[in-house]
């Protein structure tokens, strides 16, 4: 061996606690989200595409219907969650990018060679998307809520924040984003395709809804599996609490809470499935 | 240093790596070479930790990859130059990477100008050529400041200015006491950057030696001679093992003794000799005639050899 070995001295730029912690995998998959642009296209769509439908099914209303002079929860609710239906999409599409966006470029590589522990990677990219999505759902349908207020104060049906658990119900449809966008991350993982992960992600909220509803027909007890659909659940949680509402009974839906609960597990489900064949399989 | 014992991968009823041993040493380029389908990329997905050893083990220094706490530190990788997401800036890129570790912009900085990419980093990747990926993988490879460098064909697609920069950069590396685990296909760039060769044939070690005895090994020795009277030399020097063939300018190829043998038969003989050279044979020689049975995928030729001709 020659002298060179013993003088080796590390790079001066690189601080001696260098090594792999948590925190700075979370750092790591920040950068890597907000640094692509598709990110930053889809979170305005969902923005802009929310609030714009909020608007515009508020003028609407006020075109059509007469004046009420009462506050009309429901009405606002329906009105600032419109955009929720077109932002599950994108949210789904996005997560599903973020994972196998990684597989088609061959990025993972360079990825799982940086963290071979590779379960860390999948959480932490799901914790940075959710929190992410979550954020911009709030922005989204608080958005929605104070650009409509307004055009329904001016119906006489405006409703506050605290009126019937509003706030709630609008906390949970960006909570339901957040869990959309993770519930992909988990089927983009575990099928490294962007046109299956996407195809699989829109299948189960859109496609098994109708199927479900067609089988009912059939089947009477069909319907009864109706709540607990990933989309249902996401419905649930977009709604005001029972309490605050009790002719809500009649939609066949889960209580908020409960379709929280319920999507929760759709979303785990995915992030499991997707986690064992990370770890499992080659890259 | 790198440490493979029964190293072996196998895809389905395919074996791709079928139970390899070899250690590459710190402080020397070691060269890993073999025909498509070999095992070597296989091999080094291997130490990387991305795939998972059918039987056997690999360690780097000292421990299986996924086990180090700071992988970026011991080992650099570059296995494909476009390992790198194409939406993002070849910066982003390397800071996302470092990020992993806690290493910071600076060092980014420093890996960007060693890389010569400061024109470019703040362009998407998806632009980049081939020889501007290479550079990144490189430049990534080094983040971390890693004691063993694995580079899988790093020259494929760079200019000679390049060429030349990953070779002086890789004696560079082996000379402060790194590990250097270097694959390519280009023989003559092997030869001038590797001290230590390992072939493989098949998924099989077929050579593990130094670049030198590589090529000894493999050439029988050979000698030009040049001289009036090439009868009597024929008969001079007769023997069981040696052959001797006639090139078209005059001289004559012997195999199977050394020029002093050659030079000495001649001089008892009394037979003048106007030249007398021996011929060693290139690394690419040596390398086709190591590897002319471990051929998976084999182009035969079209057109007839000379032999089939005179036929």
């Amino acid at each position: 061996m020659t002298a060179a070995t013993l003088t080796r001295q590390p790079a001066a730029t690189i601080r001696s606690d260098a090594r792999l912690t948590f925190g700075r995998i979370l750092r790591s998959e920040w950068i890597k989200l907000t640094s692509l642009r598709s990110t930053v296209w889809s979170l305005a769509l969902i923005v802009v595409l929310g609030v714009g439908l909020s608007l515009m099914i508020a003028s609407l209303g006020s075109a059509l219907g007469g004046e009420q002079a009462v506050a009309d929860p429901n009405t606002v609710l329906t009105a600032t969650t419109i955009g929720v239906g077109f932002g599950q999409l994108i949210a789904a599409v996005l997560g599903v990018l973020v994972i196998t966006g990684e597989y088609s470029t061959g990025m993972i590589k360079s990825t799982l060679a940086a963290v071979p522990g590779r379960l860390s990677v999948l959480v932490a990219k799901s914790l940075v998307l959710f929190t992410l999505v979550t954020a911009v759902g709030f922005v989204t349908v608080f958005g929605s809520w104070a650009a409509t207020y307004p055009i329904f104060d001016g119906q006489g049906t405006a409703a506050g924040l605290a009126e019937d658990g509003l706030a709630i119900a609008l906390a949970g449809s960006a909570v339901y984003l957040g869990l959309v966008s993770v519930f992909a991350i988990g089927l983009g993982t575990l099928l490294r395709s962007t046109a299956g992960g996407i195809a699989a992600a829109l299948g189960v909220m859109l496609v098994l809804d109708t199927a479900v509803s067609l089988l009912a027909i059939v089947a009477d007890w069909v319907s009864d599996v109706t709540p607990y659909l990933f989309s249902s659940a996401g419905s649930a949680m977009a709604q005001l609490p029972f309490s605050d509402n009790p002719d809500q009974f009649g939609l066949g839906l889960l209580e908020p809470w409960q379709g929280g609960l319920v999507a929760l597990a759709w979303t785990l489900a995915a992030f499991i499935l997707g986690a064992i064949r990370l770890k499992r399989q080659d890259a | 240093m790198i440490e493979a014992h029964d190293l072996t991968k196998r895809f389905g009823s395919k074996t791709a790596v079928a139970g390899i041993d070899f250690r590459v040493e710190p402080g020397r380029v070691t060269g890993f070479l073999g025909p498509n389908g070999a095992g070597k990329s296989t091999t080094m997905r291997m130490i990387a930790g991305l795939d998972r050893p059918s039987a056997g083990s690999v360690t780097v220094n000292g421990r299986p990859y996924r086990q180090h706490t700071a992988p970026l530190r011991e080992v650099g990788i570059l296995l494909d130059a476009k390992a790198v997401h194409t939406g993002r800036s070849a910066y982003k890129h390397l800071l996302a990477m470092a990020a992993t570790h806690g290493i910071g912009r600076k060092r980014v900085r420093e890996v960007i100008e060693l890389a010569g990419l400061e024109s470019v980093a703040n362009k998407r990747v998806g632009g980049f050529s081939l020889g501007m990926g290479q550079r990144l993988g490189i430049a990534a490879a080094l983040l971390g400041d890693p004691a063993t460098v694995i580079l899988d064909e790093p020259v494929n697609g760079l200019d000679p200015e390049g060429v030349r920069w990953v070779r002086t950069l890789v004696r560079g590396l082996a000379a402060e006491g790194r590990t250097v685990l270097l694959s390519s296909h280009l023989m003559s760039e092997m030869a001038q950057t590797a001290d230590h060769l390992i072939v493989l044939g098949r998924g099989r070690v077929v050579a593990d030696a130094s670049v030198d005895e590589v090529i000894a090994r493999a050439s029988g020795t050979s000698v030009r001679v040049r001289t009036p009277n090439l009868a009597g030399l024929n008969r001079a020097i007769a023997g069981p093992d040696v052959s001797v063939s006639t090139l078209d300018d005059g001289a004559a190829v012997v195999t199977g003794l050394s020029s002093e043998q050659i030079g000495d038969a001649a001089a008892s003989a009394g037979i003048a000799i106007h030249e007398l050279t021996a011929l060693s044979s290139s690394l690419e020689d040596a390398y086709l005639s190591l590897t002319a049975d471990e051929v998976e995928y084999r182009s035969t030729s079209v057109a007839p050899t000379p032999e089939e001709v005179a036929r």
